[in-house]
């Protein structure tokens, strides 16, 4: 199931909330989360969803016998076992296809390429599984006892199927006592409408745009490539942090405080910064569990940069396009460490600013192309003077067709919210104002994404019914 | 208590009503959604999408692990919901033009939707070569020579170089001047594929004569000059199409529609052509075949108002919502027996040749000459002894009632839709004619394979 469905939201979630909000005490409250979360899972997946409880289980007992045996040679070994599990999982559901197409191609020979469908949310409750195991090993939380609230962690429903990668010290305390007040689910219901509306209303139509600039990549014309490609990141970033946003407002109107996933990414003066800003869970999650793996030793630092970057683009996707994409921004990475932090703030603001949206973009166009020729294409249709010319005819009709939603979209990837804070607080707007505002916009938000998921349910396929 | 702690406290509360209210507000907008979804009366056909509505799945434990099943039910909800045709139009009037403007001028300007017309990637044919595209070789042995002359002419498009691959010509459509045009993608070859899979039925039937009526979209009409480069050339591909038929007819539709392209001959709001413009097809059909035509003058005159079609549907443009048009269709005033059968021809049942106007929504696909799924037989008072066989798309539909002065019967059939050997068909319900009948989309897309496959079943 995903979020932004109509049943998911008048259906699914209203009977979750009543019935939670009935349930008395956290151990009814997290059985009803429990029994809600496998029913989400298992409403898609029906059967994948004995991996996720495999995974759960696997995982659980490694976390025990680390418990058990602390960080001795046993509990190191539980450790190992567990991630090698976790990992071992990933490449035969995520990657076995795309390795096994390499070697036939490398070799020149015919193994019969699995096709394997992957399950929902494997990227995110792996990582999540593989961060409690290392947390557990480094003593950075207790191992969980119960197996029931455990699999709650690794399965709560909000951020099971696109994050954000949640840590087991983030609700620890809170799967076993939580309060929600009425701010917080007020407020919860407000980031969850907010994300749902950014999903909805802004990266679904840019989606479309995206679509109709790079669809026909290889006759794109300079314009289509480059408007495309920013588009798209837009689209991206409004897709992937509305899914945060619903992931952090279900989790507040349960009582559960997620960290935040994503910081105005586009505001960003360099690459660096703008993965402090992107995506933050799983920059955080290479970070801490790999980057400081003393795997090439401690002075080729440079060497674990990069085994970082190749990994976030191979997680993103089983495709060469990934891993290129990983790279690219692990070289830019590279590059601005080499410069040092002071000697890039000499650098003038514009010129820091522009030379990271050329890289961003740029990004978003390797991040969109899976076809290796396509991408080529794209590489082509970005430099100016080449045969397709600066803008077609196409081109400019999709742009002033759509100029004005991709200007509110340019326009929302700014800060707004605090800015609108901060306005009212000088303004010294009431906050009984400010929260009749909050909740009008909300329900009007609500109201339109509704209607517009209705929207999305046509499907003329006109041209098969000539 | 302190005048600080009384603020606090009153702040705290006004603070906690605020959010009171505000979870009562979303609760009542989820729970009140929640009853609308679950117990106002679900739609079950979209008219104006030509689909039936996805229904509630029956339970399988094939389904239910496959997750079909749970799937299925979250889509019926998602896709039946009451009043979908209204909060679509609402979507379509106040929130899509502000997506921006439209390209040119602001009420008549353009609007493209749909993905790009996508030059297919080439892939190797499949399918068996035509005859009339294969390279030739005669030898031919002149007075006094010893050895043979050997001539190999090359066809103007090998079947044997790589063809296109089908699917999707196009999803796009340009809306501008009021009127939705598709945007034509070309044929690349494939339109050689189709004369030579006609050309096969008068192979297989010498006898029958057969004709081919490939019909231009509004996108050769009504295109204006500042966007002919987002379209591919139809007209090229017709008379190609024309030149390669080997042994059937073609017969020129282009011109006869172009001659009246000022007149109401093709749909705006939808992607079908008007009764009119098959008129002016179906008369150049039977002056060609020497066959009796009549004039307008012989037919009732039907009207169906605001009507609102499938380009609408598809792009929400509200250029179309807003300009809905007149569907004036034509029934014969003569005597037929329609009997409509199943795509096996088997079951037949007595039907009326068209549709009456208060039976009809003016919204969507148009039904007035029936569905597609179907093969028509009818029987005219005509007595000259020629029996046609129409192998249509849904452009074909619209022939039908013109050419009732012309055949004593007509068996319309659809080519997608077609359970019977083609050839068996015609020669089981006597056959003098055969008329291809459908536009450049299905001549040039995967329509074309069903016209050969249709010969092999």
């Amino acid at each position: 199931m995903v979020f932004s469905r109509l049943f998911f939201i008048y259906i699914f979630l209203p009977v979750c909330l009543i019935t939670y909000y009935f349930a008395r005490g956290t151990k009814a409250k997290n059985a009803v989360l429990l029994i809600f979360s496998m029913l989400f899972y298992a409403w898609g997946e029906p059967v994948y969803i004995l991996l996720l409880i495999l995974s759960a289980g696997v995982n659980y007992s490694a976390g025990l016998l680390i418990g058990r045996f602390g960080s001795s040679r046993e509990g190191k070994l539980s450790a190992a076992a567990a991630v090698s599990f976790d990992i071992l999982m990933l490449v035969i559901f995520k990657y076995s296809g795309f390795i096994v197409e390499n070697f036939n191609h490398l070799l020149n020979i015919s193994l019969p390429v699995p096709d394997i469908k992957l399950p929902i949310g494997i990227s995110f409750y792996t990582f999540q599984t593989i961060s409690y195991i290392l947390d557990c090993l480094w003593e950075t939380v207790r191992p969980q006892k119960s197996f029931r609230k455990f699999l709650l962690y690794i399965s709560f429903f909000p951020q099971l199927i696109a994050g954000p990668i949640v840590r087991y010290s983030t609700i620890e305390d809170e799967i076993e006592n939580r309060k929600a007040d009425l701010p917080d689910i007020a407020s919860g219901f407000n980031r969850m409408i907010l994300g749902l509306a950014k999903k909805v209303i802004i990266a679904d139509q840019l989606s479309i745009v995206a679509e109709r600039l790079l669809g026909d990549i290889s006759h794109a014309s300079l314009s289509a490539a480059w408007i495309g490609a920013t588009v798209y990141a837009m689209q991206v970033y409004f897709d992937f942090s509305g899914y945060s946003d619903i992931a952090i407002g279900l989790g507040r109107i349960f009582g559960f405080h997620f960290d935040e996933n994503f910081k105005h990414p586009f505001m960003c003066k360099d690459i660096t910064e703008f993965w402090q800003r992107w995506h933050i869970s799983l920059g955080t999650f290479f970070k801490d569990y790999l980057l400081y793996i003393p795997i090439f030793g401690k002075r080729r630092k440079y060497a674990s940069l990069m085994l970082v970057w190749l990994c976030t683009g191979i997680w993103h996707g089983a495709g060469w396009n990934f891993v290129i994409w990983g790279l690219y921004f692990g070289i830019f990475i590279m590059i601005e460490t080499l410069i040092g932090k002071k000697r890039m703030k000499r650098i003038p603001l514009i010129i820091r600013h522009i030379y990271n949206k050329i890289v961003i973009i740029i990004g978003f166009g390797i991040f969109y192309f899976e076809d290796l020729d396509e991408l080529g294409s794209f590489f082509k249709a970005l430099v100016p003077f080449t045969s397709n010319g600066a803008i077609s005819l196409s081109d400019r009709i999709t742009l002033v067709n759509n100029m004005y939603l991709v200007i509110f979209a340019v326009i929302l990837c700014f800060p707004l919210l605090s800015g609108i804070k901060y306005i009212s607080e000088k303004l010294t707007v009431s906050s009984t104002v400010s929260s009749a505002a909050a909740t009008f916009i909300s329900a009007v938000l609500l109201l339109l994404t509704s209607a517009m998921l209705v929207e999305q349910t046509t499907h003329p396929f006109l041209y098969f019914r000539f | 208590m302190s005048e600080k702690n009384k603020k606090s406290r009153n702040k705290v509360f006004e603070t906690n009503l605020a959010a009171l209210i505000n979870i009562i507000v979303i609760v009542v907008i989820l729970i009140s959604g929640a009853v609308y979804i679950l117990l106002m009366p679900h739609e079950k056909v979209a008219q104006d999408e030509n689909r039936v509505l996805t229904e509630m799945p029956k339970f399988t434990l094939k389904k239910y692990f496959k997750g079909d099943f749970t799937g299925g039910i979250a889509d019926h909800f998602d896709d039946t919901i009451h009043n979908r045709t209204k909060i679509k139009k609402f979507i379509a009037s106040t929130i899509t033009p502000l997506k921006g403007r439209k390209y040119g001028d602001e009420n008549e300007g353009a609007e493209l939707y749909g993905n790009p017309v996508k030059a297919p990637k080439p892939i190797t044919v499949t399918t068996k070569p035509p005859q009339s595209n294969r390279f030739t070789t005669t030898l031919s042995l002149a007075e006094g020579q010893t050895e043979p002359t050997v001539v190999t002419t090359k066809p103007p498009v090998s079947a044997e170089e790589p063809a296109a691959e089908g699917g999707e010509i196009s999803n796009s459509i340009l809306v501008v001047n009021k009127r939705g045009i598709p945007l034509y993608g070309g044929g690349l070859g494939r339109e050689l594929e189709y004369a030579s899979f006609v050309d096969e039925y008068k192979i297989q039937l010498p006898n029958v004569n057969v004709w081919s009526m490939v019909i231009p979209t509004p996108c050769s009409m009504y295109l204006p000059s500042n966007y002919k480069s987002l379209s591919a050339d139809e007209k090229i591909d017709i008379f190609s199409i024309s030149d390669a038929l080997q042994k059937a007819v073609p017969v020129d539709v282009y011109h006869a529609l172009l001659n009246h392209k000022s007149e109401e001959i093709y749909a705006r709001t939808d992607h079908h052509w008007l009764a009119l413009g098959a008129f002016y097809a179906a008369q150049e059909f039977a002056n060609l075949a020497h066959l009796p035509f009549n004039s307008l003058s012989a037919y009732e005159e039907l009207h169906l108002h605001d009507y609102l079609g499938t380009y609408y549907s598809y792009t929400q443009s509200s250029s179309l919502l807003d300009n809905p048009e007149e569907f004036i269709y034509y029934k014969p005033k003569n005597e037929v027996t329609v009997t409509q059968y199943d795509t096996s021809f088997n079951d037949p049942t007595d039907v009326a040749l068209l549709v009456p106007p208060d039976n009809l929504t003016p919204s969507g696909y148009y039904y007035v000459f029936g569905m597609d799924n179907r093969i028509a037989h009818v029987h005219t008072n005509v007595k000259n002894g020629r029996r046609l066989i129409i192998f249509k798309d849904s452009y074909g539909n619209a022939l039908l009632p013109f050419l009732t002065y012309s055949f004593e019967d007509i068996y319309l059939c659809d080519i997608r839709y077609f359970d019977l050997n083609a050839a068996s068909f015609a020669q089981q319900v006597g056959a003098t004619d055969i008329l291809f009948a459908m536009c450049t989309f299905s001549a040039v897309g995967d329509n074309r394979l069903c016209i050969r496959n249709n010969l092999y079943k």
